[in-house]
Parts: C-alpha cells; sequence; structure tokens
C-alpha cells in the first residue's frame, strides 16, 4: 500500500498524523515496500542534493536525516564528540531499518567528510562524496558543478543498471519544479496565516519528500493543502517566530511541537536541502547545467555553503523581514560546529538591528522539552508585556 | 466598557475571572479539572461570563496559564503561571514581593520586581510531597475528603511530627499514629506543619523579601496560612476568601488587558 492508498478516505487531521508517524519512524515502511517491488535507493546525506539526477535514472531518493534510534552500533565508527545525526545516519543502514543500493555524503563538515569512507567499509555497495562547489563565486562553478554532477549520473546509471537521457531529466526536473512549488505554497500558509496549520504538521508534510517518492508526495501536498487553506481555525495572538539551525541535524518533532505552543513558526530552515532550490529549473537546455546554474545562482542559504553574495546573517535578516517576524530562534544541534560557529554572526547581526532571539540547543535524541518549553515562554512574554 | 477573561488551568481545579478594564472582577467560576479540559474550561468561563452578568461578545481576550495553558483552543494567547501569578498578586496588593503558590500538584515560589516582572522562582521537586496532592492524601489515609479538611484542622489541639520528605513514606507515618491512637485532626495538623515547613525552605532558595502574599487552593484554609504566615518576617497577605485560589486568572486577565491596549495601540499607529 502506498502511502497515498493509505490516506484514502482520512479526514485531514488524520492525513497529518500518518505524515508526523511517518516522518518519524525509522522503519521507513514505504521505502522498504519500493525495495521489495524490485526498486532501487540511492541515499544521500545532509543538505542539498540534486534528487533529479537519482530519479531520472527511476531510483529513490532518500534524505538521510538520522532517526531517534537507541542501541547504537554506529557509536564504535565514530568519536564522542561528534554530532548525533552522523551516527544515527549510519545506525539506520547498518540496523537494516534502511537499506541502500548507493549512498553519497557532501563534505559539509570534517564529520560529514569521512562519512562515505566510513559508510563504504560497511557495505557492498557504492558510496562516494558529491562535492558541491567550495566557491561558489567563481566563475567556473557552473561548469565545475555541472561536470561533477556529470560524474555522479554514470556512477548513478552504473547502479540503476541504465543510461539517464536529457528528456529523463527534463521530465524529472519538472516533476521536482511542480514539488518546489507546493513547497513554496506550504511556506506561504505558514508565514501568511501561520493558524492554519501546526509547526509540527508542516515541517512533517515536508519531511515526507525526503523518501516518499516525489510524485506521489505532489499527490499528498495537491490533496492536502487545499484542505488546510480551507480550514476555519482560530487565530491566536502569537508571537512571529522565525527558527534557524535546523539544516542538518532536525530537532525532535516534539521540540517543533513546543515552539508551536509559544510561538507561530512563521519561517525556518527545517529540512531546507529539500527547499534549497528557490525557482522552477528550466525544462529546456542542457539539464544538467541548468541543475548547475540553479545550485549557483537561484538556491537559498545554509552555514555549509559559503557565498560571498549571501552571508549568512544577512539572508536571515531578510528571511526574518520576508515572514514579518518578531523573533528568532538561533538554534544549533550538539556538537554541530558549522551551526555553533553561525550562531555568532547571526547574534551579532540581530543585536545591531534591535531583533529580539532566543539562543538554544537541540539533539534528535533529545526527550524532555520542559525547560526549553519555560524558557521560551518566558522569553515571549518578556517581549510580549515589556 | 471592555472585559477579558483569565483562565487558570490547573491540575486540580480550572478557575476563570472576568475583569473589567477598571481591574474590577466583574465575574469567577471554578470546576475540578478532570479529562475533559477543553469542554470544563469552556463551562467554567460561561458560568464566570454568566455571574458577571455578560455575554461572550463582551469578552475581548482571553488567557489561559496553569499545566492545560496550551490546551485550550479559543485562547487569544496562554501565559506560565509565574507571569499570570505575579501580576494577579499586584494587582490585589502592590506592594507584594514574595509570592508563595500553593497547588494541587506543585509549589511556587517567585520573587518579583516593583512593576510585577518575575525575578526569581523556584518550584517544588518532582514529588507530591510540598503539594495540595500531599493533603489530600493524608486526609485520604484517614477515611476523610478534602471537603473534610478545613472542619478537621479546627478541632486540633496539637501537631504530630510528619515527615512531609515523601507523600508515599508518609503514608505508613499516618498509619502508624493512627495505629497508637492520635486522633486524625492531629495527624493533619501535622502534615500542614510539614508542608509549611517546606514552603520556608522554597522561600529561602529564591532570597524572598517582604512583602508577601500567599495564594494558590491550599491557602483556602486558613490553619494553613496561618501556619506560613507565623513563619515569616514583614507583611503577610492572604487574599479573602476563596480568592487565593483565583488570583492567577486574575492576573492572566488583567495581562489580557494589557495585550488588548498594546494591540489597540499598535493599530492607532499603523493606521
Amino acid at each position: 500500500m502506498t502511502f497515498i492508498e493509505h490516506c484514502h478516505g482520512q479526514t485531514l487531521d488524520e492525513i497529518l498524523y500518518l505524515c508526523r508517524e511517518f516522518s518519524e519512524d525509522p522503519a521507513y515502511p514505504t521505502v522498504k515496500k519500493w525495495r521489495e517491488a524490485g526498486g532501487k535507493v540511492v541515499g544521500h546525506f545532509q543538505v542539498y542534493f540534486p534528487e533529479e539526477i537519482v530519479h531520472a535514472a527511476g531510483m529513490l531518493p532518500v534524505k538521510v536525516t538520522g532517526a531517534q534510534l537507541e542501541g547504537m552500533g554506529a557509536e564504535s565508527h565514530f568519536g564522542s564528540y561528534l554530532c548525533s545525526v552522523i551516527k544515527t545516519s549510519l545506525e539506520l543502514s547498518m540496523s537494516k531499518n534502511l537499506e541502500l543500493d548507493m549512498f553519497v555524503s557532501h563534505p559539509i563538515c570534517d564529520a560529514a567528510r569521512n562519512l562515505a569512507a566510513i559508510w563504504g567499509r560497511n557495505f557492498s555497495y557504492k558510496s562516494q562524496i558529491l562535492y558541491l562547489p567550495q566557491n561558489p563565486n567563481s566563475n567556473h562553478s557552473i561548469e565545475y558543478l555541472c561536470n561533477e554532477y556529470d560524474r555522479l549520473k554514470q556512477d548513478i546509471e552504473s547502479v540503476a543498471g541504465r543510461k539517464v537521457s536529457e528528456d529523463d531529466l527534463r521530465r524529472s526536473i519538472a516533476v521536482y519544479n511542480e514539488s518546489r512549488g507546493w513547497m513554496k505554497e506550504l511556506y506561504d500558509i505558514k508565514r501568511e496565516s501561520p493558524w492554519q496549520i501546526d509547526a509540527e504538521d508542516a515541517y512533517a508534510l515536508v519531511a515526507m519528500a525526503g523518501f516518499l517518492p516525489r510524485e506521489e508526495h505532489n499527490t499528498l501536498m495537491r490533496i492536502v493543502l487545499p484542505l488546510i487553506h480551507d480550514r476555519s481555525r482560530y487565530a491566536q495572538d502569537k508571537m512571529r517566530v522565525v527558527f534557524e539551525g535546523g539544516f542538518c541535524e532536525q530537532p525532535p518533532i516534539d521540540l517543533i511541537q513546543t515552539i508551536g505552543r509559544s510561538c507561530y513558526l512563521v519561517d525556518d530552515d527545517l529540512l531546507i536541502g529539500l527547499r534549497y532550490i528557490l525557482d522552477d529549473v528550466p525544462v529546456t537546455g542542457d539539464p544538467l547545467l541548468q541543475l548547475a546554474t540553479a545550485y549557483i545562482k537561484n538556491s537559498s542559504y545554509s552555514p555549509v555553503q559559503h557565498d560571498l553574495r549571501k552571508p549568512k546573517e544577512k539572508m536571515l535578516l531578510q528571511r526574518f523581514r520576508n515572514a514579518r517576524a518578531d523573533a528568532v530562534i538561533l538554534a544549533a544541534a550538539k556538537m554541530c560546529e558549522p551551526g555553533l560557529e553561525e550562531q555568532v554572526a547571526y547574534s551579532k547581526a540581530l543585536d545591531e538591528h534591535n531583533i529580539p532571539y532566543f539562543i538554544s540547543e537541540f539533539e534528535e535524541n533529545q526527550n524532555t522539552f520542559d525547560h526549553i518549553s519555560i524558557q521560551l515562554e518566558t522569553f515571549v512574554e518578556n517581549l510580549i508585556f515589556q | 466598557m471592555k472585559y477579558t477573561a483569565g483562565l487558570d488551568m490547573g491540575s486540580t481545579y480550572i478557575k476563570a475571572v472576568i475583569l473589567s478594564e477598571e481591574q474590577s472582577i466583574c465575574g469567577k467560576a471554578m470546576a475540578p479539572t478532570g479529562s475533559k479540559l477543553v469542554e470544563t474550561s469552556e463551562l467554567v468561563l460561561a458560568e464566570a461570563i454568566r455571574e458577571a452578568g455578560l455575554v461572550r461578545e463582551n469578552i475581548k481576550y482571553i488567557i489561559t496559564t496553569g499545566y492545560g495553558r496550551h490546551m485550550v483552543p479559543f485562547r487569544n494567547l496562554q501565559v506560565t503561571d509565574l507571569t499570570a501569578s505575579a501580576r494577579g498578586s499586584q494587582m490585589l496588593f502592590p506592594t507584594t514581593r514574595t509570592i508563595l503558590d500553593i497547588g494541587g500538584q506543585t509549589m511556587k515560589a517567585t520573587r518579583v520586581d516593583d512593576k510585577g516582572k518575575v525575578v526569581t522562582f523556584r518550584l517544588n521537586d518532582k514529588c507530591a510531597a510540598g503539594t495540595g496532592a500531599f493533603l489530600e492524601k493524608t486526609a485520604r489515609y484517614m477515611g476523610y475528603s478534602t471537603a473534610d479538611i478545613g472542619s478537621l484542622l479546627r478541632l486540633s489541639k496539637q501537631k504530630v511530627p510528619i515527615s512531609g520528605v515523601c507523600a508515599v513514606f508518609a503514608e505508613s507515618e499516618v498509619i502508624s499514629h493512627l495505629s497508637e491512637g492520635v486522633p486524625p485532626e492531629d495527624i493533619m495538623y501535622g502534615a500542614i506543619s510539614s508542608l509549611t515547613d517546606r514552603s520556608v525552605q522554597l522561600l529561602t532558595r529564591i532570597k524572598a523579601e517582604p512583602t508577601y502574599i500567599l495564594i494558590g487552593g491550599i491557602l483556602r484554609w486558613d490553619t494553613m496560612a496561618k501556619s506560613i504566615t507565623g513563619q515569616l518576617t514583614g507583611t503577610v497577605h492572604v487574599p479573602d476568601g476563596d480568592l487565593p485560589q483565583y488570583v492567577t486568572a486574575t492576573g492572566a486577565a488583567l495581562l489580557g488587558h494589557l495585550r488588548l491596549h498594546q494591540i489597540e495601540k499598535t493599530a492607532a499607529v499603523t493606521a
């Protein structure tokens, strides 16, 4: 049964509940179904990955974002000083919860740089690194990235056992363009009428794109978004906040829910890799060149992409203003060097602009939220009743 | 005239207060929390509105507080009970600097500044020993209900020691005292004294200073109020009648007026 078949005859609340359940399920039941039907799966680690290339080869791209797992065999492969998502991502495969046919990671940080090599030693399938340009401001970055995508495509073709034509790629780009449209619409709802959808439900809807076939996710959004628009929900007088710090390791859904109880989460960088390309990618011309151009010229930002045109603090201020937010939640995963480093620049910029912010840390295995809840509520009350 | 409502979604009782913009309590109501929080909150609010002689449309802003504050879908905003009780206390007694709030499941000591802002606070440990639940359990061991506690306390001539460190261990102490023929009223007074000791410890930890206010459901028993007052130096206020239970809801309603005022001011500036 596909996820969409699960949703048949269900109310909006029931569908959103299913989304939360599936997005937190480390057993990846929909991916298992795909494999049982003879499909192949390519796992890719955070942050951005051009899923269109895998999709064009008829395989399922799965965003490997770790999970809330116990009994960590993967602990023995990494130092204790490293972040959780590195370990739980490997654990997902070691425990056979998520079985892959190929794995790709990106050198987004020191820990992730070694992930593909460690992965490769533990599994017989291809495990490689996609080198996104270190210097996207170079005149040659698009050409370089196009070549890198072509190299990746050849590896993907060898795993898929078939060639990927330009038309295959264009069809996949079209599917992902539709997906980009739905994601934008969802975030428009979050910004314009945040009371219509709970923060954790919006998050779960996006997370589903990380492991569902993208056509199926498009169908899900096509069903759900009109229902969300049509909801008659009471608009509360909550403070509007932007959450920054969810670009790689993801906070537990319960933490997102905790934030949503006190504030309207009107924009964020949660799972930003799934929403990284900002507009439609043209379905004409050389598709790999178009994908590379979109990444270099028309993409979002994160602490692991160093682009002089997009100073992160300036981008955060822009996100804050576009969302007409009242405050920012600056969070970072424990032991996440890029995330923690960026907090310095973010907080300096927010101070300079007199924008209130709340700093916190999280971990995907975190299971108590009382402290952060009371701290956040106190922060909100101090602002609202100052 | 604008009215706001404060709903204190406590663990044991839900309380509602209707407040006019002249800071007058026009209506109040209370009911046991039970398991149907939303339905009960609607009923309690409706009862408070009825007592105020108003209709729902008169209520321009609703703030919830207490442990179930996030559960009420018709709220405009929710605030922590620390903030709400601080504002409510200063509305009733403007010189308040320290608040001791003993409820069904928690004991909170809060120090506030001269504007009613929380400076520091401490909660009891995650244990029923410092709360109303401890008194209820003690009464229940002896075959009495919560409603009997007040009359029982009035009969007491002397207290007997109850450790009060743990409500579970206290049960065996109560049984032991009963088997030795100690009157139930003296055991109850012992429980009150143990609760007093715990509350004074909590106040010491926040460097409490006068003026004090004692609030929460437990303070409806005057023996409890007298017991704590006897341990404190300086002015101690205990709101009259059942008002100790409504202070937090009152603070929430007061914050509702503050927020309404801010919204109107912002709208005027924007216009």
